[in-house]
């Protein structure tokens, strides 16, 4: 039972920790004016999520 | 202090692959113009303090087109340090226009003459020193591609930047113009701060321009004193001002070119005689369509899928054999294990089935596991005791005895959860969450790479640009522009740069059209998808793929005629002007580079909106009320979940469409927060109940299937495009219509396809068939009535 516990924090916190580098790389990412759903690719796309190169 | 050197130059002579050359950037680089619509700035590798600064080609410093608008406004006011003149040196003489302009702005100038390499091959010599010598700026030969001249120019352009002393232009117009831009420089431009671009703004305000007008902040006496200076003029020269400039300008170009360039005395060129057959009046559209065929079938239904087959029975599935060794004798012991525990089964159902043992032969059922169809086979009692001591004397075979045996993500992920002993819940969350929804989406890389590369080559090359080309003839028929289709080939990879190119469209209501119907080009983001449905439910038919893109193109086309026949579209179509690139063999390199900017987008949105949406999704689909209240389901109750009961709530709109079931209807809502979310939403619903292909089969009909590919295919596209949409339109009003728009066709041509698909399939007819074939009225109504506006 204490096995469980403890396996089960350590997969909680990585996924937490996992989570919360997205939402904060998402975040960063929409400051820089880009769409979270936008991959990023502004070469691509010539900045066009952002309108602001 | 750093020094600012801006590259300017005609559209597709290879700015932007210099500026990539010099700055180790990965801009998009196309052969079409419109491909550069702002300015971008980046570092020269060898020296940071030397800015580049790529602007969008132009022909000419006049405003007409944004892009003239951008560059010329930054040359004016931001006034970089130096200029490249980027010419394309197998069309001199009209690249030099540009430059007789570009020389006069009072900012020193180098000529970069691009493309020398053809130029030599083609056997043409330009005398650069003399060209020098009658321009009055230094000339130097480069080859942006092959990294040729690029460090001489930039070092002449830092030179000529810190020695900040423009050259004079050599150029002098007549001496009736002469005289006038004298007069027009003393009545209103003498006290411009920098003297250097005086002679410029004259000859700006003696072509009338109207910008240069509001700009200097003229009053309307000195622009009547102007008048009369430009009109003496023109009655003197006998033409109207901007044709007086424009053909001394041309006249000077001519004497230039006769001194300083020998063009080798050939025939038809390879891409001429190219062109003759792929420009064709008659066969460029049949090969255009056989082209985009090929890449689909290549990329979706072949190589891709072989490569994705990997992708997800390997990697994201049960594993694979290292570099394949041992796979065919697995897959043959597998093949005979499974065949006899067939006819086992078989032998069991018949008796389940009968009460009885057969007395002689006995049928069973065989799935097609690519086709899922069932087909029945014939077994002797023979037969079976062979296969019934087969089975005794041997177990399923073991991958791992057969040669290096790599597991797959979910077996690794499940094994490193089990030794953790992680609770139930977060396990499934992980197992039937994440990794069956971002799996799902990440098996589609390798077809989505096959097909960037052939994209990447195709644009490369100068094919996309002939496509363009063909369809500015076909489109102009129906009233529309070649301009309106550059967004959409650029759209094939993403939408957001394809909206975004609409800009070049100089008429308001083409570019909003244009914007509109942009996002029915399947991009790269639906190709997963596709690819879905096309093996799910159509078995893996190769048609599926290119019957997608050429849906887009079919909406594009059937939208223009039936919009452009409407009040709020209808005028006459924008000039399109583009010239067509020598065919050439694209590096490697570039289409690689181009392959995986655009894939590594993909990926990077699998890992990070995909990953989030799968937890949110997981949630909702596993967790619901039942009687015993709020818990975690178990997988044959998903249908009470939050998910379905959502889904199920709004499923009636696509009840007509053939697919009114909560998991369809789910799955295209969440298409909405990116189009790959519509697969990793059906891996997580559908894969509960087993297996994803198998269980979607089921779901769906040929006709209902091909309704649910051409409805999220067609209807709104991503959040982040809508954004790109919502911005361009910059219009509340506008924004709403075209998405109304595209969901209002899409769900049109979802009930075409369902309601007659399953009459002509299955021979069923209803109410459904009714409004199906109306719908068609309304089409063909659309498409043929009187066009009122037609001028």
């Amino acid at each position: 039972m204490g096995s469980e516990i403890i396996g089960t924090l350590i997969v909680a916190g990585i996924l937490v920790g996992i989570v919360g580098a997205i939402v904060a790389s998402m975040i960063k990412s929409r400051k820089r004016g880009e769409h979270p759903a936008c991959g990023g690719n502004c070469g691509n796309c010539h900045g066009g999520c952002s309108h602001s190169l | 202090m750093g020094i600012r050197i801006a590259l300017a130059g005609n559209p597709n002579c290879g700015k932007t692959t210099l500026f990539n050359a010099l700055t180790g950037s990965n801009q998009f680089v196309g052969n079409w113009p419109g491909v550069t619509v702002e300015y971008k700035e980046g570092k020269y590798k060898s020296d940071k303090e030397v800015t580049i600064v790529d602007l969008p080609g132009i022909y000419s410093l006049s405003p007409y087109t944004l892009e003239e608008v951008v560059s010329r406004n930054y040359l004016i006011d931001e006034r970089p340090d130096a200029i490249i003149n980027v010419i394309d040196g197998t069309n001199i003489e009209r690249n030099l226009y540009l430059t007789t302009q570009v020389v006069e702005l009072g900012i020193p100038v180098v000529i970069a003459i691009n493309m020398m390499d053809v130029v030599e091959k083609n056997g043409d010599k330009i005398n650069t020193k003399k060209l020098a010598e009658e321009i009055g700026v230094p000339v130097v030969e480069i080859s942006a591609l092959k990294n040729r001249g690029l460090k001489e120019v930039v070092s002449a352009a830092v030179a000529a930047g810190k020695a900040a002393l423009p050259q004079e232009p050599k150029h002098r117009f007549n001496g009736s113009v002469e005289h006038a831009l004298a007069h027009i420089e003393e009545l209103c431009l003498h006290n411009i701060s920098d003297a250097n671009i005086q002679r410029w703004y004259s000859i700006k305000l003696f072509e009338r321009d109207e910008k240069i007008q509001e700009k200097l902040g003229l009053s309307k006496d000195v622009i009547d004193h102007i008048e009369q200076d430009i009109t003496s003029c023109e009655k003197e020269m006998d033409d109207d001002a901007e044709s007086i400039i424009t053909g001394e300008r041309y006249n000077y170009i001519g004497t230039i070119i006769s001194g300083c360039v020998k063009k080798a005395n050939r025939g038809m060129t390879i891409s001429d005689k190219i062109d003759r057959i792929v420009t064709n009046r008659i066969l460029a559209l049949p090969i255009f369509a056989v082209v985009m065929f090929i890449v689909y079938y290549i990329s979706v239904t072949t190589v891709g899928t072989y490569a994705t087959d990997w992708a997800n029975d390997g990697v994201f599935g049960d594993g694979w054999h290292l570099f394949a060794i041992g796979s065919k004798d697995y897959n043959d012991a597998s093949e005979e294990f499974t065949g006899n525990q067939l006819i086992v089964d078989g032998y069991d159902l018949y008796v389940e089935e009968n009460g009885t043992e057969p007395t002689g032969d006995f049928e069973y059922p065989v799935e097609d596991e690519e086709t899922l169809k069932v087909d029945y086979e014939t077994a002797s009692l023979e037969d079976y005791a062979a296969a019934k001591a087969y089975l005794e004397k041997n177990e399923e075979p073991d991958p791992a005895e057969y040669g290096v045996w790599v597991p797959g993500v979910p077996v690794l992920v499940e094994k490193g959860l089990d030794a953790l002993h992680c609770n139930d819940i977060l396990k499934a969350l992980i197992l039937d969450g994440i990794v069956a929804g971002v799996g799902a989406v990440l098996g589609f890389v390798p077809q989505i790479l096959v097909l960037f590369i052939f994209l990447a080559f195709l644009e490369a090359c100068g094919y996309m640009a002939r496509v363009a080309f063909i369809m500015d003839r076909i489109f102009r028929k129906f009233g529309l522009s070649g301009k309106s289709f550059i967004p959409m080939l650029i759209g094939s990879g993403c939408g957001i740069p394809g909206i975004m190119a609409s800009r070049t469209i100089e008429n308001d209501r083409d570019r909003k059209m244009t914007i509109m119907t942009t996002t029915f080009i399947p991009c790269g983001a639906k190709l997963p998808f596709i690819g879905m449905v096309a093996g799910a439910i159509f078995g893996g038919a190769p048609w599926v793929a290119p019957c997608a893109y050429f849906l887009g193109i079919f909406a594009i086309v059937v939208s223009g005629i039936m919009l452009k026949k409407t009040k709020l579209f209808a005028g006459d179509p924008a000039p399109f002007v583009m010239e067509l690139p020598a065919y050439h063999w694209p590096t490697v390199s570039n289409v690689l580079r181009s392959m995986w900017e655009r894939g590594w987008s993909f990926i990077k949105k699998a890992g990070t909106i995909i990953l989030l949406s799968t937890i949110v999704i997981w949630f909702l689909t596993f967790f619901g009320f039942t009687s015993d209240g709020f818990r975690m389901l178990e997988e044959d109750e998903i249908s009470s979940s939050i998910l379905a009961k959502i889904g199920g709530a709004i499923a009636w709109i696509f009840a007509p469409l053939g697919f009114g079931n909560w998991e369809a209807t789910v799955a295209s809502f969440t298409g909405l927060v990116a189009k790959e979310n519509i697969v990793g939403t059906l891996g997580i619903i559908y894969g509960a109940s087993g297996d994803v292909y198998q269980t979607m089969a089921n779901a769906f009909t040929s006709a209902s299937g091909m309704a649910f590919l051409a409805f999220n295919l067609l209807c709104a596209p991503c959040f982040a495009a809508m954004g790109a949409i919502k911005r361009e339109m910059n219009s509340a009003k506008w924004f709403w219509t075209a998405i109304g728009y595209q969901c209002i066709f899409a769900w049109v041509i979802g009930l075409i396809c369902y309601q007659i698909g399953s009459l002509i399939l299955a021979g069923s007819f209803g109410v459904g068939t009714v409004f199906g074939f109306l719908a068609i009225a309304v089409l063909i109504y659309g498409l043929f009535r009187r066009d009122k506006y037609k001028n």
